[in-house]
């Protein structure tokens, strides 16, 4: 057996475990570990290759986890965790709805734009759309939205929340693909903004065709203004992170830090107690110890591959297709669609990119590659960040999606009175929309590149 | 090939890595190709912090390092990181720092990771980029947040400065907003994190002291080899640190144009100025030499043997 | 996704040993968790400390990188086993979600042993890199910290971790012996439905009241 023969049944191996349930972290490491088993047994004989490989993946874990840009994890996770409780949601929702209820389908639009403010202090699609569930439906509802629109727009609104920044998945995009956490979480923020207004243009057209989302008047200007003080604090928190990564005030663990800090003062004079805090904090500890175990599980795999070559190999397979680049990518990003559809998207991310980003790179024209030479028409750094956005896209379009779009079910989940089949009708037309979104970041990756490029 | 190495490096091929380049170039020329060494870039293999972990179990049989990014792994090799050496040139790094590995206390102190060092990367002096006031004076060090490591960064607390933690990736944005106002780099080190494009002066021959990386190949791995193998290895290292130099020489030329083009301020200090620096630095020596002396290391000896080498 | 099987069940097969263990191991994760928990407030507090001490005081806290560096094997590896016994490492149940009975606690068991036997291994391989770091020496690179510390909470962690497996392995097994017995003290499958319900529990905390419309 040569090293690629063993990296191609390991990889085969990986495959099934994980279909049969085994917990995806450790069937990284499983077959890391005994991949790496097999190629220094070839190597060097089994009783030292053994000892070999046993004494490299046992370096991994602590190697990996111990890495100065992945301590912004945990402090973009508290955010998220302590922002419901610095009842920052109700707010949001008060003021968009005064200053934008005027439109065709106004309640609805207020939804999306308070989402995406949360979104800019959370970084959890899923706990989005189960806080504004409780918020914003019975507002619409009471304002007779059909259940159906009312719920769909919530489960749609919170996948804002992995792309604005702060956001816990484009931190571990970033790191696996070693580009900076600053960049790829400004770079988020654009086509946050866009996917936003795209959903409101949806919900604009197709109230003021069927007329079925009445607007929402009658609010003075000084009720407007009333409902801004109550946002400040999100404001003040926003503008501390968008700041801090521009500007470079800050490193992003300091900055996601002094966030979280100020939700947690927030959270604390809206009268958060001490057993609320500490359930946020073991919450956040939960997510954080899974999530850097399935880095360093499925880097034991990754260190296994590269002695195996496999990257290489595959980078050379993509790059020989006689598909041209653009459908290549494309197709690339229907498959991580299809994957979205049945994994959770840190898993998916995680497990794919070692070997799906080298090819992707290679065939815009390679990591130094100039933008007037590549494929894509941008330098190597910039297709590493406009990849980025669009597979984490991908990921989120899948929490809408069936069969097991997370976001539907727990919109639904908090209000059993509307049945899932209903939020993933319902969320058709935003469907549409996240397509729509995708075509115009492929067709204009400026919106993606050009804050990062603005930062350097 | 007959026999194949795997060598674990980080980062991209570039100027820090042409000696490996070079290296393996001419020992496969010498060996009709029998002998390759398969150098696998980006820490496919090791993280660069356990290079030398992996060359203790055998996970691949050459490595380069750095001693900094892990003083108490190799404490004899930090003697040529001491502050205010007196190094001026890479010729002056590489020639002395191949005398040191042939010391027995630093082969000693390498032989506990199963290690032999093979040849340096000779770096240039870190000197110092930053923005505002350019520091002509060594008070005007004083209150200043620089970003500097080890044994530098304790010669900058000693004239006052702030050494403040930034990640090297980080530094452009660090000096650009504030946060630190000077950081000290080689020059190809300033060029590739932008540092450079940040700041307005540079102390040309502050020379504060460098970092010390050398090549490092596996004992086991090393004694295996067939005799004319080896000699093909040994044989190797002369052209390999030519060529370096050479291409150092290169980024050097890079360096003075971008200097010239972005009018940067380059500092001389006066003969005055830099006794002030080096007095500073004695303490910090004295103290390397009373820790390592009782860590076991005859810290006394290696200092005087790396003066004497360093004069000629 | 998964939750925890109902350990309250009761009657003459109640496997009181084992429901003992289960206990006590819950209590040592509990606390390796709330370990975890306090580190994260920490690193929170001190990056404060940090961007408020360089810009008011020009006092930075020395070897800040070095330092969160070192903490962060803490929250990385010491709730470890507590989320393995919440069921929190993810995993794909596309398939086990359709089976069910003997089948299925075959499955798991057989995942578990997986589990356990690369864990088994990890902890032997890192505690070895714990050694090359306490017998021959490695420190941090700029306020020269000792790293073994930190390497040593990786095989304490996972050996938490290896003894919750070898409970679970035993808790599947005696459903595969006989799988009319009430699971005790295991994670079972949850369909899509109770996975959501329990997100928006752990979104909204203690306040969340199943079925609740207001
Ligand atoms: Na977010
Ligand atoms: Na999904």
């Amino acid at each position: 057996m040569t090293p690629f023969d063993v990296g191609l049944m390991m990889t085969g191996i990986l495959l099934v475990l994980v279909l049969i349930g085994v917990r995806v972290a450790f069937a990284a490491a499983f077959t890391g570990l005994v991949g790496l088993i097999i190629h220094f047994s070839l190597l060097q004989g089994f009783d030292r290759g053994f000892f070999t490989a046993l004494k490299m993946a046992g370096t991994i874990p602590h190697s990996k986890s111990v890495t100065y840009s992945l301590s912004v994890l945990p402090t973009f996770i508290l955010i998220g965790f302590l922002a419901f409780y610095a009842g920052f949601t109700k707010q949001l929702f008060e003021a968009s709805k005064r200053w934008l209820g005027w439109m065709p389908g106004g309640m609805a639009v207020g939804t999306v734009f308070a989402t995406a403010g949360f979104a800019a202090v959370s970084g959890a699609s899923v706990a989005t759309a189960a806080v504004f569930a409780r918020v914003a439906i019975p507002e619409m509802l009471a304002a007779g939205y059909s259940k159906r629109m009312s719920a769909a727009v919530v489960a749609a609104g919170g996948t804002l929340a992995s792309l604005i920044p702060p956001s816990a998945i484009l931190v571990i995009y970033a790191i696996l693909v070693e580009q900076s956490v600053g960049k790829l979480l400004i770079a988020g923020f654009l086509p946050g903004v866009f996917s936003a207004a795209i959903y409101i243009a949806i919900i604009v057209g197709i109230s003021a065709w069927r007329g079925d989302a009445p607007p929402i008047r009658g609010f003075t200007w000084k009720q407007r203004f009333e409902s801004i003080p109550g946002t400040l604090p999100i404001i003040a928190v926003v503008a501390i992170i968008f700041c801090s990564f521009f500007f470079g005030l800050a490193t992003p663990t300091e900055a996601g830090s002094l966030g979280a800090f100020i939700v947690l003062i927030v959270a604390l004079a809206k009268g958060m107690k001490v057993k609320q805090l500490g359930q946020a904090l073991h919450e956040s500890a939960k997510l954080t110890v899974m999530i850097f175990t399935l880095i360093w599980g499925v880097l034991v795999y990754v260190r296994f591959l590269g002695f195996a070559g496999l990257p290489d190999a595959f980078e050379a397979f993509i790059v020989s297709l006689h598909f041209s680049p653009w459908t290549t990518l494309v197709l690339i990003l229907c498959a991580y669609a299809v994957l979205g559809m049945f994994m959770d998207a840190i898993g998916m991310l995680i497990l794919t990119l070692p070997v799906v980003y080298p090819a992707v790179m290679a065939l815009n024209g390679g990591e130094g590659v100039s933008a007037a030479d590549s494929a894509f028409g941008m330098s190597g750094e910039a297709c590493a960040i406009w990849f980025g956005i669009l597979v984490v896209k991908m990921a989120e379009l899948c929490l809408i999606t069936p069969p097991i779009g997370l976001n539907c079910f727990v919109v639904s989940g908090v209000r059993p009175d509307i049945p899932v089949q209903e939020v993933f009708r319902g969320c058709i037309p935003f469907f549409v929309a996240d397509v729509l979104t995708i075509g115009g970041l492929l067709a204009f990756p400026a919106i993606i590149t050009i804050l990062p490029e603005l930062m350097a | 090939a007959d026999v194949t190495w795997n060598v674990s490096l980080w980062g991209k091929r570039r100027a820090f890595t042409e000696n490996v380049e070079k290296l393996a170039e001419e020992v496969a020329a010498r060996t009709d190709g029998k002998f390759e060494l398969k150098l696998q870039y980006g820490e496919a293999l090791s993280k660069s912090r356990e290079n030398l972990d992996g060359i203790s179990f055998g996970a691949f049989e050459m490595a380069q390092i750095c001693a900094s990014y892990h003083p108490d792994k190799n404490p004899s090799l930090t003697v040529l990181e001491l502050p205010f050496l007196g190094v001026e040139d890479l010729e002056t790094e590489s020639r002395v720092a191949m005398e040191l590995y042939k010391q027995p206390a630093v082969v000693q102190d390498m032989a506990r990771w199963n290690a032999t060092l093979l040849m340096p990367t000779p770096m240039p002096q870190y000197n110092f980029a930053g923005k505002g006031d350019a520091p002509t004076k060594i008070t005007d060090f004083d209150g200043m947040r620089v970003r500097a490591l080890g044994g530098i960064g304790s010669l900058m607390e000693a004239v006052g400065a702030v050494p403040t933690s930034v990640t090297a990736s980080e530094t452009f944005q660090a000096i650009d907003s504030g946060t630190v106002r000077a950081a000290s780099f080689a020059p190809h080190a300033h060029l590739s994190f932008k540092t450079v494009e940040a700041s307005n002066w540079w102390t040309k021959n502050l020379n504060p002291g460098t970092v010390q990386c050398p090549v490092v190949m596996s004992t086991d791995a090393y004694n295996a080899l067939p005799e004319e193998f080896k000699t093909a290895l040994n044989e190797a290292v002369a052209p390999a640190l030519d060529h370096y130099i050479k291409v150092y020489d290169d980024t050097y030329a890079k360096w003075w144009k971008t200097l010239e083009e972005r009018n940067i301020t380059q500092i001389e200090y006066s003969a005055e100025e830099l006794a002030a620096f080096a007095e500073k630095a004695g303490p910090i020596h004295d103290a390397w030499v009373k820790e390592q002396s009782a860590a076991g290391l005859p810290a006394q000896e290696l200092l005087d043997f790396v003066k004497a080498q360093i004069k000629g | 996704m998964t939750m925890r099987g109902n350990a309250a069940a009761s009657g003459p097969g109640r496997p009181e040993t084992y429901i003992r263990f289960d206990g006590a191991l819950g209590v040592l994760e509990n606390i390796f968790n709330l370990i975890a928990a306090a580190s994260i407030l920490i690193l929170m507090l001190m990056a404060v400390v940090q961007i408020f001490g360089r810009l008011l005081f020009n006092m930075p806290v020395p070897g800040f990188i070095d330092i969160t560096e070192q903490a962060m094997a803490i929250f990385a590896f010491a709730g470890v086993a507590y989320c393995q016994r919440v069921g929190g490492h993810i995993r794909m149940e596309i398939l086990l979600g359709r089976i069910t009975g003997r089948p299925l606690w075959i499955a798991e068991t057989i995942g578990t042993l997986v589990l356990a036997f690369v864990v088994f291994m990890l902890i032997w391989g890192s505690w070895y890199h714990f050694d090359r770091s306490w017998t021959i020496g490695d420190s941090t690179m700029d306020i020269r910290l000792p790293t073994w510390p930190s390497k040593l909470m990786v095989p304490v962690a996972l050996g938490l971790l290896f003894l919750r497996l070898m409970l679970q392995t035993y808790g599947y097994l005696r459903l595969v012996v006989d799988p009319s017995r009430q699971p005790v003290a295991v994670p079972v499958i949850e369909d899509v439905t109770a996975h959501a319900q329990h997100e928006i529990e752990d979104a909204f905390g203690d306040d969340a009241i199943a079925g609740e419309t207001k």
